[in-house]
């Protein structure tokens, strides 16, 4: 197979689509031509030998009937074809001006020489007994003694038979042969196709991001096998080379981080030891400032990195939706009414969900940060919940510029800000460490468009269909 | 004068520690490994431990337990590279007192070896009192003077810490997990509009504030001791 298929394995088509299957038709294909290319030089072979004997002892009979006496010849002739049970033979003798004589053939046939050599009566011969034979040959010679012509003919009908007994031997030879094998090879190839499934199956968390999966060998190290153990040192690699990027991005934002912090606590110092004059305090004051962003930066790079880390499930537990949409929107209520905004809480009753509550705090707080800095005084925010027939869904809506189509997916990645988003403060981390949180717990963001400006981010808190 | 004990294996960051809690005028013992950590914990009859979660010879965790089986109660602060929620809560469990990740700033720290220090003085009372504000835990009001504070329930909680702790410097994070329960950093202007809110309704106008911003660091109600 060249190409992974999106879907999931069909039944018939995929033991069509099998390399085994197509093996098999392409080895049945090829066997049934050559076995006719065989049978049909074995019967030609085979019919070109019996008319040869024939046209012999047609040739010699016809050279003996030349030489006998006139008075025997009647005789003979009837012995001739008194033996031919089956009434092949047929002949006539006709006088030196062609006229008819005796025997069951009335007419000099037009299309045979009187050479007494074999020719192919194409026409055949019409015989006194009404027989007409499709495929005759026949022999005619004059005698030199009295001018007759003896003509002789046979029907080489048996000659046909014998072909097609043999083309019909061969013929039930190849298909006893060809039927087996075919079914055999369907057979045969239903067993990769199950373990190409098992593959698939084991392929799935590998694609969904686990790569401490590997796919499954069996003791068997046939092809398959192979295949698996080499996509399996593959998937080793990656992984070994996936974690060395993410150590070394880890381990830059970590030993940056000690050093800034030590930065900040000399001039924490500083800022404590030179209150008398007031200029140098404001400047430390705002290298203090800035050292604190530089810090908080950190602190997120690190924590996506955390949250991406995190593979277990210890925190979770049922929540209560509701609860936490109250918390939230408690913490945030103040800066937004001091940023003019109208903050409203729409909590709808929704059944639990299987959550980590402080990581779903924290996915809250993060929209609802981003939604309070990029919303303008007199705009609107609004939290809510709801659930519908996908599950329960939490909403973060605002009356803000909004997110382009096209920047839905970009503003997921670290450190990306919308053209609206570059004159506010804010690291762009806030959606990324969202996209984590929302990805640990198997959540799907969906990032829309709110009536009639703003955006409207949604947790779907359901499993991603599978 | 606090007595105070650092089990702490990197030379930088143990200096780190004891200049901070020095400059708050504390005496300050180092410890370099966890077997001797221990024993001097046990011996030294200190006020207050920071305890290195990674040490050589014995690890934080079954040190901080140790201690515990021992009998002695000293408050201990773990110091800890590992962020995640799990290491801290097996810290809290294993007997320590308060957890922080490194790199901290030593700020945040002292003031949190000051919350531990004072904890042991913290009587249970139902009413808490900082000059001439009041806080009735029982009926859940506030007064300042002979004037009643009318307070949000968050706000209400915000202020029983601020006053637990009265005279002590509390850092935004503090403030953030003692108060809402979480340990996550929400930035810090949405701690910082809280406190705006709560100090406008207890001061009513009177200057100065009840509540002082520490600058780069925190809040501190009422006198610094």
């Amino acid at each position: 197979m060249n190409t992974v298929p999106a879907r999931p394995l069909g039944a018939f088509s995929d033991l069509w689509r099998s390399s085994a299957t197509r093996l098999i038709l392409g080895y049945g294909a090829l066997f049934a031509a050559w076995s006719i290319v065989l049978i049909g030089a074995i019967s030609w072979e085979t019919a070109r030998y019996l008319e040869n004997v024939v046209d012999q002892i047609l040739e010699q009979r016809v050279h003996f009937f030349t030489s006998v006496e006139r008075a025997r010849l009647p005789e003979l002739l009837a012995a001739t074809t008194s033996l031919d049970l089956r009434g092949v033979m047929s002949y006539g003798l006709f006088d030196a001006d062609n006229r008819y004589l005796l025997g069951d053939i009335d007419q000099l046939p037009i299309d045979l020489p009187v050479d007494g050599d074999v020719h192919a009566l194409p026409h055949g011969v019409r015989r006194l007994s009404g027989q007409h034979g499709t495929h005759t040959r026949g022999v005619a010679l004059r005698r030199d003694a009295d001018e007759l012509v003896v003509v002789l003919v046979r029907d080489y009908g048996a000659v046909d038979r014998v072909g097609t007994i043999i083309r019909g031997s061969l013929l039930w030879a190849m298909s006893l042969t060809l039927i087996p094998g075919l079914l055999g090879g369907f057979l045969l190839a239903r067993g990769p196709l199950h373990r190409v499934r098992s593959i698939e199956a084991a392929i799935e968390p590998i694609m969904r991001g686990d790569l401490r999966a590997r796919l499954p060998t069996s003791s068997r190290h046939d092809e398959l096998d192979m295949l698996s153990a080499i996509v399996n040192r593959m998937l080793d690699q990656i992984e070994r080379l996936l974690g060395e990027v993410k150590g070394v991005s880890d381990s830059i934002a970590h030993d940056l981080r000690t050093p800034l912090t030590r930065l900040r606590a000399q001039l924490y110092r500083l800022q404590r030891e030179s209150l008398d004059s007031a200029d140098g305090a404001l400047l430390i004051e705002r290298c203090v400032g800035e050292t604190d962003v530089l810090l908080d930066r950190f602190r997120a790079l690190l924590r996506i990195s955390e949250l991406e880390d995190l593979h277990r499930r210890a925190g979770f537990g049922q929540v209560d939706i509701s609860d936490i949409l109250r918390r939230a929107h408690e913490l945030y209520a103040p800066l937004a009414e001091d940023a003019g905004i109208a903050f409203s809480l729409q909590a709808a009753r929704v059944p639990p969900v299987t959550a980590d509550p402080d990581l779903l705090f924290e996915a809250i707080t993060n929209l609802l940060s981003n939604a309070i800095k990029f919303t303008p005084a007199g705009g609107r925010v609004v939290l809510a919940s709801g659930a519908d027939q996908r599950g329960a869904r939490i909403e973060v809506r605002d009356s803000g510029p909004g997110i382009a189509p096209h920047e839905r997916e970009a503003v997921l990645q670290r450190f990306y800000r919308t053209p609206h988003g570059q004159q506010r403060p804010g690291f762009g981390l806030g959606l990324s460490i969202v996209a984590a949180i929302v990805r640990l717990h198997g959540f799907r963001l969906e990032i829309g468009a709110n009536e009639p400006t703003g955006s409207r981010i949604t947790i779907l808190c359901a499993p991603e269909p599978a | 004068m606090a007595r105070i004990l650092t089990i702490e294996d990197d030379a930088v960051t143990a200096g780190e520690i004891v200049a901070e809690l020095q400059v708050h005028g504390n005496q300050v013992d180092c410890a370099a490994s966890g077997t001797d950590g221990l024993a001097r914990a046990i011996a030294g009859n200190y006020d207050v431990i920071t305890l290195d979660r990674m040490l050589p010879g014995l690890d934080g965790l079954s040190l901080v337990k140790r201690l515990r089986e021992a009998g002695v109660r000293t408050p201990v602060l773990m110091i800890s590279a590992l962020s995640d929620v799990d290491e801290r809560i097996r810290g809290l469990r294993a007997g320590g007192d308060d957890y922080m990740t490194k790199p901290f700033a030593p700020d945040e720290m002292a003031a949190r070896i000051e919350v531990l220090l004072r904890r042991e003085a913290r009587q249970q009372e139902t009413t808490l009192r900082v000059e001439d504000l009041s806080l009735d835990l029982m009926s859940r009001s506030a007064r300042r003077g002979e004037a009643s504070v009318e307070l949000l329930p968050i706000e209400f909680k915000l202020l029983e810490y601020l006053m637990r702790h009265s005279g002590q410097v509390l850092t935004r994070t503090m403030i953030f997990e003692a108060v809402w329960g979480y340990r996550f950093d929400p930035g810090t202007n949405v701690i910082d509009v809280h406190m705006a809110r709560l100090r406008r309704k207890i001061d009513a106008g009177r200057t100065p504030s009840l509540i002082r911003t520490v600058r780069g660091c925190g809040y501190v109600l009422g006198d610094a001791a």
